[in-house]
């Protein structure tokens, strides 16, 4: 019998192994060729990536720009260690982490044949972040919280650019490498990249036919000698789910999106096209619960304790997501991410123990507070009216039930989704959050600091900013991971928005595109410098 | 003939007319606007932030200001700018009206091709073995959405030969053979339904007229079967048939949504319902005022066509 499992271990792990690796046969890339890539909706924006915050917009951007730095596109680990340097040769923190100074390159044309200087470098982060003489202004600027501790830009010669910070803040490096931080020509209209797309990047925009597709033509002036590898790339709009999957199962499609299957899906596929490679990544996106602490009664820490310990995270990773999830607290815990707390320090937090356990917690927290499944607590549980809200919204009221909270569904269209809790106009709500960028200032400042636009609970802790700017300003990086692991901590004993799950993805592409690597983050890779096709 | 005309005219400017405020006020019902849907992509909302699109958008204004604009703008062939993609309206649209347009009408000649010659069998041949097949056909063809069947179509595809058709438009220009097989699927799939319809109404008009006095007078005047049935029969039967076909085809104008979506093909249908998402008032509004005006002209069309199919149908003043 001992045998048998141990048997069935190892195909199993084999069988494992096939889904999330590519073969790593070492070839000599082939210049040419097209790909096909798939998108689900139309580019929201245009290429206009610094007024959105969706990957249905940064994706298919990607190929036009170039950021400073950016995340090593033939690894999927996102950190530090995984920069690479793009417009940026080189760069250097001075001062003890107050100033950052990029050392820019001097054979980079914009696609319109403009040079690239250290202005186009000033005017891209002046507009971020909103700065007193910045020369234009986003009309929605999503991540300028992203640079709030920048307090100026200088540029001492054109290919030098010197950000003087208020305070250390050793993450500014991984925000300028996010799919979100592409630089903007100084000569270009923001405006205009809503509809065009002048970049420096290894692709020029040849035609984008609304609602259809985007073609792009390779940039034969491309400062990395040797690259593009591709001729041409087209990202074909497919609406229906359906007829995605047929289209990339069919071979119309060569490499499909990011975040796009799901693990039964992925299962299907490599069922059907047994050649096709899956690479499982994390998507540094979770699903959550966001609670109104400024109304009752979620004012009341014991009850969102008690909707913290009611939930079975792991139930819900099978129920909803049929596995394809990890647990996790406010960051994605490793293999999927740098700064998650692992799978042993989860069993301590609200919500992480044996089911049965945890509900009798939350049974008896309900109880404190005068509510029990006999008599219980009425809420409306708010979510977007889009089928991966509404199913994790379903399981999460179907646990609420057992607790004392008797849950109903509103569901919210996507018009009124974001207006609503912003305002914090809601008691509850089942929400998915995605991170640009896997590190903790991103995180923590977006939806945890004290009046924050996306802090959707409207949680303000004077301890939790604290330990917020602490962590931000450690440069040590070991320190700074413990200083995080007791701020995921905290966050989760206050449950202002218990993290649910980290989602996986299922990236598939056919085996003859070659370099295109998922990361584990939705938003930062794609730039197709270095795919080439093989067939 | 002339004055008839003139009424039916001055009664499609109301109907036009109507239907621009009904379509105005709808949209400006539904929850949320453009600039809710802008910011719900980047997560958050800014009041002032907010302020300032609706002013850049024109949204500040009174709505009887924006519609007398909205008006003032159509009189000269101003159909204004998409709030999505920043750009002219008619820009957007105009590619996507031979898409819809070739594909209602592919579907409609499919759907005659199937349906006139199945609807007149089964009259004829009433409760045979052959009528009963040809009803039960046309029973699943009025069950079985389009496109349901347009992804059953596809996944077929898909499951047997490994082959789908392509998933960008083809103009018929750049390659007529790809261009044929792009259309045929969908338009099979759509005419096949509609040809249910125009089956069933076929064989109920024509079992009705078979058993008036001037079929039998023919019978007896020793016309054959055929002359009866051609000639005297489905010419006075065909006239509930071309009503519904004139029907079909306006519905088809603005119904083809998840067909198009389905076979991926670039038409108006698909594209509205993605405008009404994003709140982009001007193309729907242009759509929705391009749809009724198809199906003002296709209903004036059907009734100029009764006078040509029956003689006893004339329009005086």
């Amino acid at each position: 019998m001992m045998s048998f499992r141990i048997a069935a271990a190892v195909w199993a792990a084999i069988g494992a192994l096939a889904l999330v690796t590519e073969p790593a046969v070492a070839q000599t890339p082939k210049p040419g060729g097209h790909i096909n890539v798939m998108l689900r909706e139309d580019l929201p924006q245009g290429f206009a990536v610094h007024e959105t915050g969706t990957v249905s917009t940064s994706f298919p951007s990607m190929p036009c720009f170039n950021n400073l730095v950016v995340f090593d596109q033939l690894k999927r680990t996102e950190s530090v260690d995984t920069l690479v340097g793009e417009l940026a040769e080189k760069w250097s923190w001075q001062d003890n982490y107050r100033n950052l100074v990029f050392f820019l390159r001097k054979d980079v044309k914009w696609h319109d044949g403009k040079p690239f200087t250290s202005k186009d470098v000033k005017f891209t982060f002046d507009m971020l972040r909103e700065g007193p003489d910045a020369p234009a202004k986003l009309r929605i600027n999503p991540r300028k919280e992203w640079y709030s501790n920048v307090e100026a830009i200088e540029t001492p010669d054109p290919y030098t650019v010197v950000f003087h910070l208020k305070r250390p803040q050793p993450s500014l490096l991984l925000m300028f490498a996010s799919g979100y931080t592409p630089i903007y020509a100084a000569h270009v209209p923001p405006a205009s990249y809503r509809t065009s797309c002048v970049g420096t990047g290894p692709f020029k925009v040849k035609e984008w036919r609304k609602g259809e597709f985007v073609d792009y033509v390779k940039n034969a002036d491309y400062f990395v000698k040797g690259r593009p590898y591709l001729d041409s790339i087209r990202y074909v709009v497919i609406e229906n789910r359906g007829t995605r999957m047929s289209a990339l199962q069919a071979g119309k499609l060569d490499v499909s999106f990011p975040g796009e299957m799901t693990k039964t899906a992925a299962e299907q596929l490599k069922k059907a096209v047994p050649q096709m490679v899956i690479t499982t990544v994390g998507q540094t996106v979770s699903d959550n619960i966001i609670m109104n602490v400024k109304k009752p009664p979620f004012d009341n820490l014991k009850v969102r304790l008690a909707v913290s310990y009611g939930i079975d995270r792991r139930g819900m990773i099978q129920a909803v997501h049929q596995g394809g999830a990890v647990p996790g607290a406010a960051l994605p815990p490793k293999p999927w991410g740098v700064w998650g707390i692992p799978e042993q320090g989860l069993l301590t937090l609200p919500g992480y123990g044996k089911p049965a356990d945890e509900k009798a917690k939350a049974k008896k927290m309900m109880a404190e507070v005068g509510y029990t499944p006999e008599k219980p607590l009425k809420v409306e549980i708010g979510t977007r009216a889009i089928a991966i809200y509404v199913d994790m919204a379903s399981f999460v009221i179907n646990e609420l039930k057992q607790i004392g909270i008797e849950a109903t569904l509103k569901q919210v269209e996507t018009a009124q989704w974001h207006p609503m809790a912003t305002r914090g106009d809601y008691q509850i709500g089942a929400n998915l959050t995605g991170l640009g960028i896997d590190d903790p200032d991103a995180n923590f400042y977006e939806n945890y600091a004290c009046g924050s636009p996306r802090n959707y609970s409207q949680y303000c802790s004077e301890q939790v900013g604290k330990m917020i700017d602490q962590q931000s300003q450690e440069v040590n990086q070991q320190k700074r991971l413990e200083m995080v692991l007791a701020l995921q901590k905290k966050v989760e004993e206050e449950a202002p928005r218990p993290i649910l799950d980290w989602k996986l993805d299922y990236f598939a592409h056919w085996p003859y595109v070659h370099n295109m690597i998922p990361q584990n983050n939705i938003y930062n890779f794609g730039r197709m410098q270095d795919v080439w096709r093989d067939k | 003939m002339k004055t008839y005309l003139a009424q039916r005219l001055g009664i499609a400017a109301v109907t036009l007319f109507g239907m621009s405020l009904v379509i105005f006020v709808l949209l400006r019902l539904a929850p949320g606007d453009i600039v809710d849907i802008l910011f719900s992509t980047g997560g958050y909302v800014n009041p002032s932030e907010r302020a300032a699109i609706e002013k850049e958008l024109g949204l500040d204004k009174p709505l009887t200001f924006q519609y007398v604009e909205w008006m003032r703008h159509m009189a000269t062939g101003d159909l204004g700018k998409s709030y999505r993609y920043d750009l002219p309206a008619w820009e957007i649209i105009r590619p996507l009206l031979p898409v819809t347009i070739e594909l209602a009408t592919l579907s409609m000649i499919v759907a005659v091709l199937l349906g006139v010659p199945t609807g007149v069998i089964s009259a004829v041949r009433q409760d045979t073995t052959l009528d009963y097949v040809l009803r039960v056909l046309s029973l699943a063809g009025l069950s079985m959405p389009s496109f349901w069947l347009g992804m059953v179509i596809i996944l077929a595809l898909v499951a047997w030969i490994g082959w789908i058709p392509p998933m960008t438009y083809v103009p018929v220009s750049e390659n007529f053979k790809l261009h044929a097989i792009q259309f045929a699927l969908p338009a099979l799939a759509v005419g096949y339904r509609s040809s249910a319809l125009i089956m069933r109404i076929t064989r109920s008009a024509l079992l009705e007229v078979m058993r008036e006095d001037y079929i039998r007078t023919a019978r007896a005047k020793g016309q054959g079967e055929r002359a009866v049935i051609w000639n005297h029969a489905l010419k006075n039967a065909i006239l509930p048939v071309v009503t519904v076909i004139g029907i079909e085809f306006a519905f088809l104008i603005g119904g083809l949504v998840v067909t198009e979506t389905v076979f991926n093909l670039p038409g108006i249908a698909r594209f509205l319902v993605q405008a009404i998402l994003w709140r982009d008032y001007p193309i729907v509004q242009t759509l929705v005022m391009f749809i009724a005006t198809v199906v003002i002209i296709s209903n004036l069309a059907v009734d100029m066509l009764y006078g040509v199919l029956d003689p006893r149908v004339r329009y005086g003043g």
